[in-house]
């Protein structure tokens, strides 16, 4: 098994005044499916053209397989970048495009049709090989766009938001086959995406970006149930935060005074706060419910949107709009009516105390 | 809304008749057997100015140096402009600006100015070199005119690198391509169709340009160059034959071109792919840009046959006996009329410009110098008299 | 020179050793050997003498403003109006063929671009591009033909009677204005058809809506984004026109000379280059300030031009 890992070692990359990524420092490791996920301008696009190798780290290192990749060209980079326009060429045939990279190495022509069956087998699509690719939808092109990557037999695949073209439908089905393609394959995929339900349900790592910085790295579980700072807690998931002040602490659970009242929640990042200091409460929307017994508070129904399986209720109490999830209890629950008064509480263990930071603008 | 819709209607007709009218006039002028090109009177219908046309030496001479210049002319300019395309792509904005504005320049430059300094250069060049060979009318065309035509490719490669997406280059260089590979493989195809375009426009500005040209030419002549000529020292219907050659021609590119583009937009699923023309196999085979072409030829070449056998001279020669009679009957009258005076007075000296004033109604002006043999049928008296104007005579 | 070297490497990344020496060589030798050094060697040679050829390079051979001198004045010192009068006419000539075109291009233009519907449309831009096919000394001629003595023209006018003795349209410059007008309106039309259909149709029909005249709705909404194509057209109608020689030996009236007539006439019958190129120098340096200067006024750059 070759090493496929991708080593950023303190990479930063700098455009004159602006930091387009600061000090990013991670590994990813072989064989696994690890996400960069942010809002547009975020640095993960640079990110991503750093280790395919059209741009250079002003400071650190980019190292693949453990070799530094310091003054080797994309051409000759163990990497396959999938764009998010695809880039296939027009002018070429399905096969042409596919079997390209044999071509520039100057492999036959008859070695050049193997390969490209082989791998149109592969993604499903066998005997379109001689087609235009006009000709193909939506869903084919990025099949396509995948063979060709992987006719380079990278070690690394780097996909930059290849699904943001394709409608809801599409883009659901193609995250399952990319994630059974990967697991067929064994490359290394590092996939970019502002769509957090892309990067949640495909990656084994998901690393969290804003403003140039690397946030936090984790599974999507811990991204979305241990939010390191106010910026993951906000971008990731819906999330209610309650700024307050610290009234005291007790190992992983501290006490936050806020205008709502004093409540009670674990600690995020494992932090120590002194009483006094600011920090935000977050709570998600699920997890504020009438019948929990702990930090309870009152509320009043401004309005809601239903959607199925789910009711969205908007709530005000003390000049703070909430947002609580409710399961749609069917015809056995009682109706909730506007101006009306709930009483609502959540778990200390789910929610959680974090820093004062810059949030996700809402959008 | 239908009063200016009315309005713009009517001035769209009103400017394409002051387009084509002049064309349609010269085009009828053509077929007038009167050796000054004109509608009326119309005398007999030929196609002999055609053979005429054919039989001009010194044009077709020219057609010959239009040819070799054109096709030197391409072979250099297209590269150059590709080139200048090329590198404004990749230049920082205001480089890129000023580049911009130097190689746009030449075409600005009146092409006098351009004709002046090309042999004025190299003029000095081959004298302290003394390579006679670079002053050569040839060569120095060739060199002129790349001035100002490479600036007509670069447009054309502009307008097309800015539809090319950068990322193809980049997906080739990531799929392995070295970077000469990726514009071999990448862009060189994507610009090949923008490459047919300049070609073509490069080389119909060669054959076109005079301005320059009638500098740098030196003693040989283009075509364009021979014509101009033709044209100053005096006019005759074979240039209208001219004309008509060359609207045929444009005529059945346009529309050969016209069919190529609704086939491939009815192919498309455009909004004439709904054309009943496209669903019956008869119309659909007919419609084919090359089945239109060569119809066109087949219907061009019949008539050229039938025009190429056509005798006018039993026509002119009417004519002729006609003009004859009637020149010989107003002398008659007219030397009656000098005859009654002398009779009178006979004192009263003989009018010199009696017999221009009572044809032409033009006082004195003398008859163009003809380059070309007249035809047998028409002595040149008639050229002079029924002529109408002298040509202006600004040199020579 | 920072900069240069920039697009030098991106170049080299992007397309290879091969596509950038290429480049680099073909614009080079266009700048320097095509389009720089013509014009410095007709600016050194309309400060020289007009010597024989074997004076060349003697000490006779030294910079002189004579050649200038013989513009602005004649041998015995006084202004030289004949020839300062044909620049100023040939300009003011110019300008008034630049103004014709633009008032008869811009009504076609709008309608190509939001007036016509689509076959229309495109019937219209091939039968604008056809007469640009024919030779333009073919299209002189065939104002000759319209205009000549015994012309259409005059043979329809004296036959409805509207005169009775053939008008000399072409000693009058009528010929020239027509042939002239007519020989650039392609270049003008299409500047203008570009920077006009960028303009959203929605636009027209708001302000039409809040019951603007026809006018007003060209003045205040159609002619400020058709600014840049018309001054772009002009400028190539104008320096264009400026510089024509074929119409003006073809429909010019046999006394009133172009100002390129006189230049060709220092070259090639007078033989006279040194004087010919300071003539040349003459017309390129007022073309380009008068258009410098328009573009000033109406603050447009040099960079639309071509668009």
């Amino acid at each position: 098994m070759p090493d496929r890992s991708v080593l950023l070692d303190h990479v930063s990359i700098r455009f004159g005044n602006f930091t387009a990524v600061d000090n990013a420092n991670l590994k990813i490791n072989s064989g696994e499916f690890f996400s960069f996920l942010g809002p547009s301008g975020c640095g993960k696009t640079t990110m991503l053209r750093c280790i395919s190798g059209f741009s250079e780290p002003t400071e650190g290192r980019v190292l693949i397989g453990g070799k530094d990749m310091a003054g080797v060209g994309p051409n000759k980079r163990p990497t396959a970048l999938i764009f998010q326009h695809l880039a296939l060429f027009p002018l070429m045939t399905v096969a042409e495009n596919i079997a390209f990279p044999l071509e520039v190495r100057g492999a036959s022509k008859k070695e050049r049709r193997k390969k490209a069956d082989e791998l149109l087998d592969m993604i499903a699509l066998p005997g379109i090989g001689d087609k235009k690719v006009s000709e193909l939808s939506g869903g084919q092109k990025q099949r396509v766009a995948i063979a060709r990557a992987l006719a380079v037999e990278p070690d690394i695949l780097l996909l930059d938001e290849p699904l943001s073209a394709l409608d809801l439908k599409l883009r659901q089905h193609m995250r399952t086959e990319l994630r059974a393609i990967q697991k067929q394959v064994g490359v290394t995929f590092i996939y970019i995406t502002h769509d957090q339900g892309e990067a949640l349900t495909m990656s084994d790592r998901v690393a969290v970006m804003s403003r140039g910085v690397i946030e936090q790295v984790g599974e999507p579980d811990l991204i979305y149930n241990r939010p390191r700072s106010a910026f993951v807690a906000s971008f990731v998931g819906e999330n209610n935060g309650l700024q307050g002040v610290i009234k005291g602490q007790s190992g992983e659970v501290a006490a936050l005074e806020t205008p709502m009242g004093t409540f009670e929640a674990r600690v995020g990042g494992g932090r120590k706060y002194k009483p006094g200091e600011e920090a935000i409460l977050f709570v998600r929307p699920e997890q504020l419910t009438p019948g929990a017994s702990t930090n309870r508070f009152e509320a009043t129904l401004t309005r809601q949107e239903f959607e199925g399986a789910t009711n969205h209720v908007f709530a005000r109490s003390a000049d703070t709009e909430l947002r609580i999830s409710m399961v749609n209890a069917g015809l056995a629950g009682s109706p909730l009516g506007q101006g009306e008064n709930l009483s609502l509480g959540f778990a200390p263990m789910n929610a959680t105390i974090l820093p004062v930071g810059h949030m996700a603008s809402e959008a | 809304m239908t009063r200016n819709t009315l309005f713009g209607g009517a001035y769209a007709i009103a400017f394409f008749t002051f387009l084509f009218g002049p064309l349609v006039i010269m085009v009828i002028t053509a077929f007038n057997s009167s050796r000054f090109p004109r509608v009326v009177p119309w005398e007999c219908f030929t196609t002999g100015w055609f053979g005429e046309l054919l039989g001009n030496a010194r044009l077709m001479d020219g057609l010959l140096n239009s040819v070799i210049i054109g096709l030197g002319v391409v072979a250099l300019a297209v590269p150059i402009g590709l080139a200048g395309a090329l590198a404004l792509s990749e230049l920082p904005a205001r480089l890129r600006a000023m580049l911009y504005t130097v190689l746009i320049l030449p075409i600005l430059i009146p092409g006098v100015v351009l004709g002046i300094s090309t042999i004025v250069l190299w003029g000095q060049i081959s004298r302290g070199l003394g390579v006679g060979a670079l002053y050569n009318g040839f060569f120095l065309t060739i060199v002129g005119q790349i001035t100002f035509v490479s600036a007509y490719a670069m447009l054309v490669f502009i307008a097309r690198l800015q539809r090319f997406d950068a990322t193809q280059t980049e997906a080739a260089l990531d799929l392995g391509a070295t970077p000469g590979q990726a514009f071999r493989k990448i862009l060189l195809p994507f610009m090949a169709p923008a490459i047919g375009s300049a070609a073509f426009i490069t080389l119909l500005a060669s054959f076109e340009n005079y301005n320059t040209t009638v500098f740098t030419v030196l003693s040989e002549s283009t075509f364009t160059t021979a014509l101009a000529s033709k044209v100053r020292h005096g006019t005759d219907p074979s240039l209208s034959a001219l004309a008509v050659i060359i609207i045929t021609i444009t005529l059945v590119g346009a529309l050969t071109n016209e069919a190529y583009q609704r086939r491939k937009a009815a192919q498309a699923g455009g909004p004439s792919a709904r054309s009943p023309l496209y669903a019956n196999p008869i119309t659909q085979a007919l419609t084919h840009p090359g089945v239109v072409f060569a119809i066109l030829v087949t219907v061009i070449a019949g008539l050229s046959y039938a025009g190429s056998r056509h005798d006018s001279s039993v026509c002119e020669a009417a004519v002729l006996q006609d003009k004859m009679a009637r020149q010989e009957a107003l002398r008659a009258a007219q030397q009656e009329k000098i005859e009654a005076q002398q009779a009178q007075e006979n004192t009263l000296p003989k009018s010199n410009s009696a017999f221009g004033g009572a044809f032409g109604g033009l006082g004195g002006s003398t008859p163009a110098p003809e380059p070309v043999a007249p035809k047998p049928a028409s002595p040149s008296a008639f050229g002079g008299a029924f002529g109408g104007i002298a040509p202006p005579q600004s040199d020579d | 020179m920072k900069q240069l070297k920039l697009a030098y490497s991106t170049l080299m990344a992007k397309h290879g050793m091969g596509a950038t020496l290429f480049v680099a060589i073909a614009v080079t030798l266009w700048v320097v050997v095509f389009i720089t050094l013509p014009q410095l060697s007709m600016l050194d040679y309309s400060f020289r003498f007009n010597l024989p050829a074997d004076q060349i390079g003697t000490e006779a051979d030294h910079y002189t403003l004579e050649q200038y001198r013989g513009f602005f004045f004649n041998a015995d010192g006084s202004l030289n109006s004949l020839d300062l009068m044909i620049l100023v006419r040939t300009l003011v000539a110019a300008v008034v063929v630049t103004l014709i075109d633009v008032i008869i291009c811009y009504p076609i233009a709008y309608i190509l671009a939001h007036g016509a519907k689509e076959v229309a449309a495109r019937l219209m831009v091939i039968g604008l591009i056809i007469p640009y096919w024919i030779n333009e000394i073919l299209r002189a001629f065939a104002f000759r033909v319209l205009f000549g003595a015994t012309g259409v023209i005059n043979t329809v006018g004296m036959q409805i009677g509207l005169w009775d003795a053939p008008v000399d349209f072409i000693r009058a410059d009528v010929a020239l204005y027509f042939g002239l007008s007519y020989a650039y309106i392609l270049l003008m039309i299409f500047p203008m058809y570009n920077a006009i259909e960028a303009l959203d149709h929605t636009q027209v029909e708001a302000a039409r809506d809040m019951g603007a005249p026809l006018w007003r709705v060209h003045w205040r909404v159609v002619l400020p984004v058709a600014k840049p194509g018309i001054v772009s057209g002009a400028t190539m109608v104008f320096m264009l026109t400026a510089g024509a020689l074929a119409a003006p030996q073809i429909l010019g009236g046999p006394s009133s000379l172009w100002f390129t007539q006189l230049i060709y006439q220092w070259f090639n019958e007078s033989s006279n280059w040194p004087r010919g190129s300071a003539y040349a120098v003459m017309l390129l340096l007022t073309c380009i300030s008068f258009v410098l200067l328009t573009m000033r006024v109406f603050k447009v750059s040099v960079g639309e031009i071509g668009k």
